[in-house]
């Protein structure tokens, strides 16, 4: 990684100061403990959901909706032999005694959150053994623990791992990574784009600032994956990172702040440019003969950075005062919009974001098919254009909604969210990386 | 610090400074004509004038809402507060002089109302918002100088029109004919709603501006008006930004003071 000289004021998700003057590459996923362990943590980190796997054996249902073997039958007691079968999971899973390997058990038994151990992903080149282990691994704890005999046995396959291996992923299945399988990815590094905004904001538990920095730090740090983080786009992503998804320097909140009794997102276009003024990011370069000023800068990353912060909090204000999601994409195009008319400056992404709104707007607004808001990742075939600067918005939205749409973002995420969301580190990552970056910053 | 006065549009004709005019908050739209609150309910036809607002969700008092610093601090609108439905209100708009393009309705919409999701289509533009702060919004829209009864139609399907010639009384074309020139009052009179359901009663909202005033208010560019060739000033803009898009994409380390 090159040497940036760029400092920031970490806040937390109230706007309060964390720490003064930390190196913003303590931020970068390359070094940060916090985003390494958060990314560790989507790898090994299981959802089961048990009380699905034993209806699907009691009914015969399995595979996925209007799928169901009729006769086939076998009534195991996995709910309230759920301390008893995590036990068992974890002795199969473990590597060696006293490993990262856990089970918890929750909701009374209805749910297990599995982290598998890192051994096992590192005995492998794809993320997809935790499901993989765990799925198997469960399987035979079923089996033996509840003597199933060999011509059950299927079922209890088809129970927990869905309609796999006839489909790609584990289509109706009861065993959930957070992760899609790789076939699913759009291209290479971008498995941690695939994620829906909804388990973002289930596991955040709809902390649209925690939303923001977990959506940011899963995008950015897959645009390093990607390739695209590297050389002279290393800082634009960092300072993105920082800005955007962090809060760094306050920007998000203090223009949320500014705008949230009374504000529109013109009006945070305004607190924008006004910010950028005043913290000497850009300045007026000349006057056209009707009075309009040109802006200009001399460090265009960072004024993409001020713009992203903009545009999450043009995000928040606008989504939060209506508390619906569906406005997502008209901010991403008319925040840009204005903010370029506001300065000549090239906006969000030099306007891919701006591009993103106008796809998504057709997607998400039920002309074209598509889905509400929350069904969209970075992965997504209209929002995947942006350089990770849109879904962390959609996230902060999806999670400021309040009820608006037939697709709610619990039905969409399932188990998975609400499993994740005991995962401290997933469900409050601005906390934790602004630790770690405090904990690491004299390495700078 | 230099000091920094919201701008709003670049260019020095016509169509622009009013575009810069009507993105401008602080400059009152003038209000033309005056249709009555349940008039506009019956032309929008999500509801019966004086029926209770029907709600997607229970009033947030009632819910309770997430531990979230953000809903700590952001006013609901009203019709968020009460959990109203969210509806619409979609406009067309005559490429022949209308006050407004539809870029500018988005853009105005954006600059001068709040949690209001808007998009831009070829020959419409749908507003959509909670119900009661929508009919709030969609009542300064058809009052004001931004309307106008002849070259903008409230329709809410079989939109175009926005490019044909306009009829033998300067009305744009609509497929649905919704709205009809009443040669005795001089005024346009709506006799079915958005959507193209048959009213009980023709609405009139108002008469068609005359062209010369059309003229002067419209931020369009056209040809025979004001060409948008002629606005040396937003051309540079434009090509501005497209050139610094183009850099930044290469190397954005490259803009520098330019």
């Amino acid at each position: 990684m090159k040497k940036y000289k760029d400092v920031v004021d970490l806040h937390d998700d109230h706007g309060r100061l964390v720490a003064s003057n930390i190196p913003v590459a303590a931020l970068s996923p390359l070094v940060n403990p916090a985003i390494q362990k958060i990314v560790a943590y989507v790898k090994q980190c299981v959802a089961v959901n048990l009380q699905g796997v034993q209806t699907a054996l009691a009914t015969g249902e399995v595979g996925g909706k209007w799928s169901m073997l009729r006769g086939r039958s076998t009534k195991v007691d996995l709910v309230g032999n759920a301390e008893a079968v995590a036990r068992d999971l974890k002795e199969t899973l473990q590597v060696k005694p006293k490993d990262d390997t856990e089970v918890k058990v929750l909701k009374e038994g209805k749910n297990l959150l599995v982290t598998v151990p890192a051994a096992r992903l590192n005995a492998g080149v794809e993320y997809t053994t935790s499901a993989t282990a765990v799925a198997a691994g469960l399987c035979h704890v079923i089996i033996e623990k509840f003597n199933v005999d060999m011509w059950d046995a299927d079922l209890v396959h088809a129970a927990v791992w869905g309609r796999y291996p006839q489909t790609m992923d584990m289509l109706g299945g009861n065993v959930v990574s957070l992760l899609s399988v790789p076939q699913q990815n759009e291209g290479m590094g971008y498995a941690l784009r695939n994620v829906l905004a909804a388990h973002i904001a289930m596991i955040t538990r709809k902390n649209s600032m925690n939303a923001a920095a977990l959506s940011s730090i899963l995008e950015q740090t897959a645009h390093w994956e990607m390739g695209d983080a590297m050389g002279n786009f290393e800082r634009f992503h960092l300072l993105g990172l920082a800005y955007q998804g962090l809060n760094a320097d306050n920007v998000v909140y203090d223009i949320v702040k500014e705008n949230a009794k009374t504000g529109n997102l013109g009006d945070c276009v305004k607190s924008t440019v006004k910010r950028a003024i005043a913290d000497g990011v850009i300045r007026p370069l000349e006057k056209a003969k009707s009075g309009y000023t040109i802006y200009t800068t001399n460090d265009l990353n960072k004024w993409n950075a001020y713009a992203a912060a903009g545009l999450m909090a043009g995000t928040m204000v606008t989504c939060g005062a209506a508390r619906a999601m569906q406005h997502t994409p008209s901010v991403f195009i008319y925040f840009n919009d204005l903010l370029e008319r506001e300065t000549g400056l090239p906006a969000v992404d030099f306007g891919r974001v701006a591009g993103t709104g106008v796809e998504m707007s057709f997607f998400s607004h039920s002309i074209y098919g598509g889905g509400n808001p929350a069904v969209f990742n970075g992965n997504h075939i209209v929002t995947r254009h942006s350089k990770g600067f849109c879904i962390p918005c959609v996230a902060a939205a999806v999670a400021l909604d309040a009820g608006t749409t037939i697709y709610t973002p619990e039905k969409l995420s399932g188990v998975v969210g609400e499993v994740l969301s005991e995962v401290p580190e997933l469900r409050e990552p601005l906390k934790y990386v602004n630790e770690a970056a405090v904990k690491i910053k004299g390495e700078f | 610090m230099p000091e920094y006065k919201p701008q709003y549009y670049p260019g020095n004709t016509l169509p622009s400074q009013n575009r810069k005019k009507y993105l401008d908050p602080k400059y009152k739209l003038q209000k033309l004509r005056t249709i009555s609150d349940d008039d506009l309910v019956r032309i929008m036809g999500h509801r019966v004038p004086g029926e209770a607002y029907k709600s997607t969700h229970p009033p947030l008092e009632e819910t309770g809402e997430p531990a979230c610093p953000i809903r700590e601090i952001v006013t609901p609108t009203p019709g968020a507060k009460a959990g109203d439905r969210i509806r619409y209100i979609q406009f067309t708009d005559s490429v022949y002089f209308a006050p407004v393009t539809p870029y500018v309705r988005a853009w105005m919409y954006h600059t001068r109302y709040r949690g209001v999701d808007v998009g831009v289509l070829s020959g419409r533009v749908p507003l959509e918002a909670r119900e009661r702060d929508l009919e709030k919004v969609a009542k300064e829209l058809v009052e004001t100088e931004i309307f106008d009864s002849a070259r903008c139609g409230i329709r809410g399907a079989t939109v175009h029109g926005h490019a044909l010639r306009l009829d033998e009384n300067g009305l744009m074309f609509d497929a649905y004919r919704r709205y009809l020139f009443n040669k005795k009052t001089g005024e346009v009179d709506y006799v079915k709603d958005q959507i193209g359901v048959p009213l009980d009663k023709p609405i009139s909202v108002g008469k068609p501006i005359p062209e010369t005033d059309l003229r002067k208010r419209t931020s369009e560019f056209r040809v025979d008006g004001n060409a948008f060739r002629d606005d040396k000033e937003l051309i540079n803009w434009m090509q501005r930004i497209h050139m610094l898009r183009t850099i930044a994409g290469f190397d954005p380390e490259k803009v520098k003071g330019i």
